[in-house]
């Protein structure tokens, strides 16, 4: 039916159409030779690219004949990928993974069970400490190995030159001290704010009203993770210090319109001086160093409130690890990739990737903050702030459960709600959202 | 333009239908190299618009996470959707005010701006490109941009309006403002409706304008009694194209503020988007349903814009 010219033409539409594919951009090592080639996710951005070229390079190295394709995706759409590629047959052969995400992908076994392959090489769960251990289990199984560590969240960093210009010598150790502080080292004029002493609303970890709510002694879901217990006076202590906060920093829409500038890396607000206290995690350190070389300044636990207690400030909530998904191409060479990227000590594995990041490790044999040989004098500060800190569980519908918290507190914030109400309403709304789950898949 | 489609559909209809083994030897090679080149959108259109149309509503009355097969519960999603989903008549709002807002701001300033441009200004190229290029301007380097000029602290838009005594706004930081900024940076996009205009407008004979005005009409009455009564097929066009484009608002949203303040930005794809992607487990079967309640509206939509052409759409030297 078709001449020569038409066969010619249809070869060179198809010619055509592949154009697109091989402009396809791939981080595979071009030096690399190997009968397979894993595809790795990850969401380690930033200035952590290089490291994470170089840590992935030393794994080809110390395994001749596996290839890496090292590949970065943004963490805000991780999981719309990851569920994609695993709807479409296709999913990558290591990737990170939040903590957080967890029940859902082992419940439905989504991923591969670890612990055969743990056995076979002689991987002890000790090397781990125990509670970082602990986020990667699910109905008795190790779905996960964790990097890098799952706490260290709220440790709060704060501009020692500010406090010094306000005269505050010794840095809050409670809820009403850090008002006080957070009202002196405020700048503005009682509409416009030049600078922040403290937005509560921003945390990093487990959220913010969940933050202050494990620092003033609540839990908020039950250890078996089937009861929502939001609704009590611990809770409600938590809101009206964030209220508080945000009353002092003329209303809520001055400190979300303040906050619009606050980016990250070299623009995040503790670097570009819009705050004196910023909570954030211990990566912190990382980006302080290589933004902020200037900078003076200090750590502190975060303080507790009126049902709190010294001895229990931060949250270790979730953090991340590393999974082999169903139907991995390769899950064999994934599961010693996934090895290097969580256990290894000797080579520039995960105690090298965590050290050149100066940040806690999920290996007890890995002290993070020693650097070629030398231990960053910030370490025994730090990791004291990272000893106080106190697990807070992840639900299995966390994605869901956090949006309901984030509105509950704006219903506070925003004056549309009372406190109790507000309360009330999100547990009962969470606590639904639980029993559907249990339901199903319980 | 719409009389241009009337004339070649009518030529189609009226063409008899020839059979493969009736075309000359040239005809068939013509058709061949027709088919060769509508067959990969032809193919394209059966796996990546009808197969999902046709499995999203099937999907609509299943519960399916993704990973595991989809489980049959009827009209489940249906029944939870209209009466136990908060965020539902909260998104559909959201997206009805923008729906009403953009596409009001996109005709009027559309039009406006191309009966402007269809005048015989100096450097009318140069002003139409300007206008039009935003348009191509890719979506997300676009609110980047829109979040500066929209900041509330350093924001141009602010400064502004400064100048007009009108003090700062937080535009994505308070509730009753948020979806006014989004309005606002739907003009961007108004380039797309103002070279559709300009191209019906160039359609209008010069000879209707002179009779116009020997009959001795002023501007005003040659844009009232000509001009816009003649561009309605244009006008019509427009909407529908705009109605539609807007209630599947979903990019700038999701980008610049998540649906924040308040979900005062929450718009209806974006709730949408939720629960099939960000939320554990995936709710696929329920944002398929969703997705079938916003078809189901847009389609009401134009099916009353269509019904109601008849009454208020003139065509040149036709009937209706």
């Amino acid at each position: 039916m078709f001449g020569r010219r038409t066969l010619l033409l249809t070869i060179l539409a198809l010619m055509l159409a592949l154009v697109p594919l091989s402009l396809t951009a791939t981080a595979q090592n071009p030096d690399c030779e190997g009968d397979v080639t894993l595809t790795y996710w990850h969401h380690w951005g930033g200035n952590r690219i290089p490291l994470q070229e170089h840590q992935v390079a030393a794994f080809e190295d110390a395994h001749p004949g596996i290839c890496v394709d090292n590949i970065f995706l943004p963490w805000d759409n991780r999981l719309q990928n990851l569920l994609a590629a695993i709807a479409a047959g296709n999913p990558p052969d290591v990737t990170m993974f939040g903590r957080q995400d967890l029940p859902f992908f082992a419940a439905t076994e989504s991923i591969i069970p670890l612990d055969d392959y743990m056995a076979a090489d002689g991987v002890d769960p000790a090397i781990f400490h125990p509670s970082e251990f602990a986020g990667t289990q699910f109905n008795g199984k190790t779905w996960l190995l964790p990097l890098p560590g799952g706490g260290a969240y709220n440790i709060v960093w704060y501009n020692t030159d500010h406090f010094a210009e306000a005269g505050i010598e010794s840095f809050p150790e409670t809820w009403d001290e850090m008002l006080e502080a957070a009202e002196t080292l405020r700048l503005g004029d009682g509409e416009f704010l030049e600078r922040i002493g403290l937005n509560a609303q921003s945390t990093s970890g487990a959220g913010a009203f969940l933050t202050w709510l494990n620092a003033n002694g609540g839990d908020w879901i039950t250890p078996d993770l089937r009861t929502i217990t939001i609704n009590t006076e611990a809770a409600a202590q938590a809101l009206e210090f964030m209220q508080a906060m945000a009353e002092i920093n003329y209303g809520i829409e001055e400190v979300n319109a303040f906050w619009e500038m606050a980016g990250e890396f070299d623009q995040g607000p503790l670097i570009q001086g819009l705050v004196s206290m910023e909570i954030n995690g211990s990566w912190t350190l990382f980006q302080v160093e290589a933004h902020a070389e200037n900078l003076n300044y200090d750590v502190a636990p975060i303080p507790y409130g009126p049902n709190g207690s010294a001895d229990r400030r931060g949250s270790a909530h979730g953090g991340w690890g590393y999974m082999v998904p169903k139907n991995a191409a390769h899950p064999d060479e994934a599961w010693k990739l996934v090895k290097w990227l969580t256990t290894e000590v000797e080579g520039d594995g995960a105690c090298w990737f965590i050290q050149q990041q100066q940040r806690p490790s999920p290996l007890v044999e890995c002290n993070g903050y020693e650097k070629d040989g030398l231990v960053h004098p910030r370490a025994e500060a730090l990791l004291g702030v990272a000893g106080l800190d106190y697990l807070v569980p992840v639900s299995p519908v966390q994605p869901e459960a956090s949006q309901v918290i984030n509105r509950m507190v704006e219903d506070v914030l925003f004056g549309d709600s009372t406190i109790e109400d507000a309360l009330a309403s999100a547990e009962a709304e969470i606590q639904g959202l639980l029993d559907a789950f249990w339901e199903e898949y319980g | 333009m719409a009389t241009a489609f009337g004339s070649q559909f009518s030529a189609l209809r009226g063409r008899r239908r020839e059979r493969w083994s009736d075309l000359s030897p040239m005809r068939k090679r013509e058709a061949k190299f027709g088919f060769l080149f509508i067959g990969p959108w032809i193919i394209g259109v059966l796996l990546f618009a009808l197969f999902p149309f046709v499995a999203s509503f099937v999907l609509s009355f299943t519960k399916y996470n993704i990973v595991a097969p989809p489980e049959w519960v009827g009209a489940e999603h249906y029944e939870h959707i209209v009466t136990d989903d908060p965020l539902f008549l909260k998104s559909l709002k959201n997206t009805a005010v923008y729906v009403g807002g953009s596409v009001a701001i996109r005709i009027v300033l559309g039009f406006a701006l191309a009966l402007l441009l269809n005048t015989k200004v100096r450097f009318l190229g140069l002003w139409r490109t300007l206008f039009y290029v935003p348009s191509v301007v890719p979506i997300v380097a676009l609110s980047i941009v829109w979040l500066y000029v929209l900041n509330a602290r350093a924001g141009l838009l602010n400064w502004f309006l400064g100048f007009f005594g009108i003090s700062r706004i937080r535009w994505f930081a308070d509730p009753d403002f948020a979806m006014l900024a989004f309005l606002i940076m739907s003009t961007t996009w108004v380039g797309v409706t103002m070279v559709i205009f300009l191209a019906g407008l160039q359609g209008i004979p010069e000879e209707y304008y002179d009779a116009a005005k020997i009959d001795g009409a002023n501007m005003a009455q040659r844009l009232w009694r000509v001009t816009i009564p003649l561009m309605t097929p244009t006008i019509y066009l427009n909407v529908l194209i705009n109605i539609i484009g807007a209630f599947q608002v979903f990019t700038q949203v999701f980008i610049m503020t998540g649906g924040a303040p308040r979900d005062a930005t929450r718009t209806y794809v974006l709730h949408l988007f939720d629960h099939a992607f960000q939320y554990l487990p995936p709710q696929m079967g329920y944002s398929s349903a969703l997705a079938w309640i916003l078809f189901m509206i847009i389609f009401a939509f134009t099916a009353v814009i269509v019904a109601s052409s008849q009454r208020w759409v003139f065509y040149q030297g036709g009937e209706e």
